[in-house]
């Protein structure tokens, strides 16, 4: 082989490895969650099942209820997503084409909210569910999200300020309403910033952990990620449940971004930072 | 960008539609919500639920413990408790120790929170503030239910400003559990009366030194003992408060706190650091207890490591509290005894302990919580978990059920009675101590694992308590 | 974790007011101009205000008072800062914190600036090995951390598996006091180390090559080019990357919880699970209220320390 084909091979070797650490833990999360308890304990954790033992997701499906848990988040992430993106969208096209009063000034303090870290807000807004009756209600998980979120609106907003005004300047000529405008012209246009923010909402919503936690205490109204922690503690050494669990969190989401790969690369790049 | 293939003209779409254009959006999406909301489960956390108890009525209580080795007796009392009270039904709750208290709370500050549950003594101050527990002095003066029956020193435990929480149910105390089968092999006598001190170890060292042996067969009596290649320990020293340290502590004259709802602590004392160098000393200058890091990261026995250490022949005894009993029985394959635990500097002292169940002050059912409370603080309930061999019953005349039941199964458990009648001390009540005793164990695993500077890692704990105990108001 | 995505540049100045025109009309202007906009923003201005802004306030206030969920809140003054100095809780959470952030942020930097040089490149399947390194990044934390967990546990993970076959008894690695916390720590450097690649990636492709052309033709070595001319140019990628996942480790949780429960010991309790379980277990918040306003005031301290060491470097004329 020449030496150039060798450099190739080996950089490419290289790059297969490294993947190969980024991949290994979903792979052994799918075999050791097709194993049964004894057969997971027996083997190498590498090695693949011989069979596919399809009893741990039965146990975590039907007897741990880990459907309801999966329609609680599946609920509550669509929710949370089409809410966060509506009035998303809705906020950053005012702050970004539209002109009123106090805009900017208005526009800093969501900014100012960015800095703010999340576990400030946990106790207020618990207590606040707490007052209104909504813990343990899927309000109460969806609520402190829904109506938009400082980051995604910031984002949009720098996105839909980068759209060339004249279209936005002759549609008003003509008499468009705002509404209109919005609809006709910006959701095209702003098309693959709304896609960024429809993925950044629903991981966001997918992945919550923290304030679920603590704003449902019933079982019934668990999401994924809190029934996921809690089995774990609970049935510490049946590690073939607690992988198989994992996976009913971890396979959506890398259907997810499966599909929507590509744009998810991009998001990165329309965060402007170098704009 | 779509291209306009048609200009609107001027006047079709007037600027006032727009805002109702957005707000018919907004509706949709509240309508979106409102319709998950409908399908959300209810919004009051689990709790006392069930009939309004009018006769006739099925009343639903929920009866919340940790995992122990007595839920089974549990059950069987609850059992004979739904067929002398037909319209009554009781559920069982388990939750993990640690999660106990947190999880109730929680349940409590929402208004919810189960009928009846069980009190374990560091939870009795901050849950009698909370005002979660029922003060059930009336009741129990109505229902004439002779309080003399109790081992006074329980009920006495459970009475705050002369009313009671509860009908004492249990009691125990702190012993040594060994290995009767490695005492015979070693041709080792059970012995009585010894004695420790923290300037030579007493006549209790010598026994401990008797019973540990290393890997050549020495024991460590003999000159040529390796401490380096241990097989067997004699004992434990383990970093906990109500079965490790805190009957040595008394021993020693030293108290925990003064008194009940004391806002400071009193260990920070040199005679307790005196009581703390010999336990340490025990692992790391005699080498006759199992080093703490056998123990846990912390040097305590957090996960049962001791039991572990214990089955596996580690160890020759363990000190330990008559509850484990039966959770021990069942793992060790040797046969069991109980030793009397050593008299120290300032006499025999022990820790005393028991449990009583609460009703839930806002449980919507008074009046069949206080039916269970009084079943399960009745003799035959109580009867049922002493013959059962589950725990020491809070009935004295019941006693002998108790230790019946374990010498028919091989095991004399009367050095835990003895230890019942000895000066005893109560696991210390006020509020903040669930924190600072968990504040304590981690300020003290430094000293538990190396047996150095332990006057700095009492200081340190005593400070942190102090702040903890403060802070709980 | 939508908190490693918060940028914090602040927002650009609007254009200026419209034509000049008598105070009545403007002022007419104004609140025709409020009220078109008024739809749009007040849904999520209510947002902002009720789950952000309010919360906020409410936590000054509760920080003191002190209170338990259960009994009403009593007032206390500045009781529970005073305690916060005393108590080791404090301090020992902050010092694993820092100590968490000096394991992870490094490294993780460190690798995603590695990973973007290697696939800096114009060859084949770059795309797809971009795609690859960044599908940690979608995983949920919760989830990902009990995979974790069973990589790493002591007697049949996969680790202690790998080490037994060369003949090493691994440790105990969610068990030991010196390892539990670099664990965690790696477990999200192993997160979001594809994720930062990308935005190295993205800055990395602003650099026009000509510079590069430039630097070889002078005879600059490629490790020279990377130094002189990347890093310096990434200036501005390296400040967002660093401040957003400084603030991101701050706030860790998920991992902590699911691994190790801040243990064993304490040697895990990073500051934002100490505040969850003084509030949330022990009840006691108006020291968790306390507690979450000094972290409050350390990310923005960090963060403006970092601003400033990132503003004075210098930056290369682009002809």
């Amino acid at each position: 082989m020449s030496f150039r084909a060798l450099r190739y091979t080996a950089f490419y070797a290289c790059l297969v490895l490294i993947g190969a650490v980024f991949v290994t833990p979903y792979l052994l999360a799918f075999f050791g969650a097709f194993k049964s308890q004894a057969n997971l304990f027996a083997s190498s954790p590498w090695s693949p099942p011989h069979s596919f033992y399809t009893g741990n997701f039965r146990t975590i499906l039907f007897t741990d209820d880990f459907l309801r848990y999966l329609g609680n988040t599946a609920l509550t992430t669509t929710v949370l997503t089409a809410g966060q993106v509506t009035f998303g969208v809705l906020a950053a096209y005012a702050f970004a084409r539209l002109e009123f009063p106090g805009r900017d000034w208005l526009f800093s303090v969501y900014l100012a909210t960015l800095m703010v870290p999340n576990v400030v807000t946990l106790v207020p807004l618990y207590t606040m569910m707490r007052e209104f009756h909504l813990t343990n209600s899927y309000w109460a998980i969806v609520l402190p999200y829904v109506l938009g979120s400082p980051y995604t609106i910031f984002l949009m907003r720098q996105y839909f300020r980068s759209l060339p005004s004249e279209v936005f300047a002759a549609a008003r000529v003509d008499g468009c309403s705002e509404w209109r405008i919005l609809t006709r012209i910006l959701l095209p246009m702003g098309k693959p910033i709304i896609i960024t923010a429809t993925i950044i909402a629903f991981v966001f919503g997918w992945n919550n952990f923290l304030w679920p936690l603590i704003a449902t205490d019933t079982n019934s109204m668990q999401v994924l990620t809190v029934s996921t922690a809690a089995l774990q503690s609970s049935f510490s050494d049946q590690w073939n449940l607690v992988l198989a669990a994992s996976l009913v969190s971890l396979v959506p989401l890398l259907l997810f971004f499966i599909a929507f790969q590509k744009h998810i690369v991009k998001s990165v790049q329309l965060s402007g930072i170098n704009r | 960008m779509r291209k306009r293939t048609t200009r609107t003209p001027l006047r079709a779409s007037p600027r006032r539609a727009s805002p109702r254009r957005v707000a018919l959006a907004g509706v949709v999406s509240v309508l979106l919500m409102t319709a998950a909301a409908c399908s959300s489960g209810s919004s009051t956390s689990s709790g006392g639920s069930g009939g309004s108890g009018a006769s006739g009525a099925t009343v639903n209580l929920t009866y919340a413990q940790w995992t122990t080795p007595e839920s089974t007796g549990y059950q069987k009392s609850i059992d004979a408790f739904e067929k002398l009270h037909p319209n009554i039904h009781v559920t069982l709750e388990n939750f993990a120790y640690n999660d106990y208290q947190p999880k109730l709370t929680t349940e409590f500050s929402s208004g919810g929170g189960p009928d009846v549950y069980w009190v374990n003594t560091p939870m009795i101050a901050t849950w009698l503030k909370d005002g979660v527990m029922e003060d059930l002095t009336s009741k129990i003066a109505a229902a004439h239910i002779d309080l003399s029956q109790y081992i006074q020193t329980l009920v006495t435990l459970h009475q705050f400003n002369g009313k009671l929480y509860g009908l004492p149910k249990d009691w125990d105390t702190i012993a040594y559990f060994y290995n009767a089968d490695y005492f015979t092999q070693h041709h080792i006598t059970v012995p009585s009366g010894l004695t420790w001190n923290p300037t030579d170890g007493g006549t209790w060292l010598t026994f401990l030194k008797s019973l540990t042996y290393d890997t050549s067969g020495h024991n460590a009596l003999s000159s040529s003992f390796n401490p380096n290649s241990v097989a067997t320990y004699g004992s434990d020293s383990p970093n906990e408060m109500q079965w490790g340290f805190e009957p040595y502590l008394a021993e020693d004259g030293v108290k925990l706190i003064n008194q009940t709802y004391a806002k400071t602590v009193s260990f920070n004392t040199p005679a307790a650091t005196q009581t703390f160098q010999f336990l340490t000393d025990l692992m790391y200058k005699y080498h006759v207890a199992a080093p703490g890091s056998d123990l846990g990261t912390d040097a305590a026995a957090n996960n049962t490591e001791d039991q572990t250490l214990f089955a596996k022949g580690k160890v020759a005894m363990i000190e330990g509290g008559s509850w484990e009993i039966a959770g021990i029985a069942q793992e060790v394959k040797f046969k069991l005894g109980v030793l009397q635990s050593p008299a120290g500097p300032a006499g025999n002292w022990t820790v005393v302990n028991g449990l009583i169940d609460s009703i839930n002050a806002h449980s919507p059912n008074q009046q069949a919580a206080w039916e269970l409370e009084q079943w399960l603080g009745s003799p035959q309930s109580e009867q049922i978990m002493g013959s059962g061999g589950y725990i020491w019953p809070g009935i004295g005349s019941l006693d002998p059920q108790f230790a019946s039941y374990w010498s028919a199964h091989g095991v004399d458990v009367t050095a835990f009675e003895t230890e019942s009648k000895w000066n005893t001390v109560y696991w210390p009540v006020t509020p903040g101590m669930n924190q600072a005793q968990l504040d304590i164990a981690n300020l003290l695993a430094p000293a538990y694992l190396t047996g150095r500077n332990v006057g700095a890692a009492v200081d340190a704990a005593a400070k942190q308590a102090n702040n903890d105990l403060a802070t709980a108001g | 974790m939508q908190t490693a995505d918060r940028l914090t540049a602040a927002a650009a100045p609007g254009p200026a007011a419209g034509p000049r025109s008598s105070r009545g009309r403007r002022a007419r202007r104004g609140l025709r101009r409020l009220a078109t906009a008024a739809p749009f923003v007040l849904p999520s201005l209510a947002g902002v205000l009720l789950f952000l802004v309010v919360p906020v306030v409410i936590v000054l206030v509760l920080s003191f008072f002190q209170w338990n969920f259960l009994t009403p809140p009593h007032w206390v003054g500045l009781a529970n800062f005073g305690t916060m100095t005393r108590d080791y809780h404090v301090f020992h959470a902050l010092e694993t914190t820092a100590f968490y952030v000096l394991w992870n942020i490094p490294v993780q930097t460190v690798i995603a600036l590695g990973l973007a040089v290697l696939l800096n490149r114009r060859m084949p399947a770059m795309g797809f090995f971009r795609a690859l390194y960044v599908l940690p990044y979608m995983a949920t934390p919760v989830a990902m951390a009990v995979v974790w967990g069973w990589v790493f546990n002591a007697q049949y993970g996969l680790i202690n598996h790998m080490l037994s076959v060369i003949g090493v008894h691994g440790p105990d690695w969610l068990g030991g006091t010196s390892t539990a916390l670099p664990v965690v720590a790696m477990v999200n450097t192993w997160q979001y180390a594809g994720y930062n690649m990308l935005f190295f990636l993205a800055g990395m492709q602003t650099i026009p090559p000509a510079l590069y052309e430039a630097a070889a033709i002078d005879g600059a070595s490629a490790f020279r080019r990377f130094t002189r001319i990347t890093l310096p140019l990434l200036n501005s990628t390296m400040l967002f990357v660093l401040v957003t996942d400084v603030i991101g480790s701050f706030q860790v949780f998920d991992t902590v919880y699911v691994m190790t429960q801040g243990g064993p010991g304490t040697s895990t309790t990073v500051i934002n699970y100490e505040i969850y379980s003084t509030a949330f277990r022990n009840f006691d918040v108006g020291s968790a209220s306390a507690m979450s306003l000094l972290l409050f005031g350390v990310i923005l301290l960090v963060t403006f320390v970092q601003f400033r060491i990132f503003r004075n470097r210098t930056t290369y004329e682009v002809s």
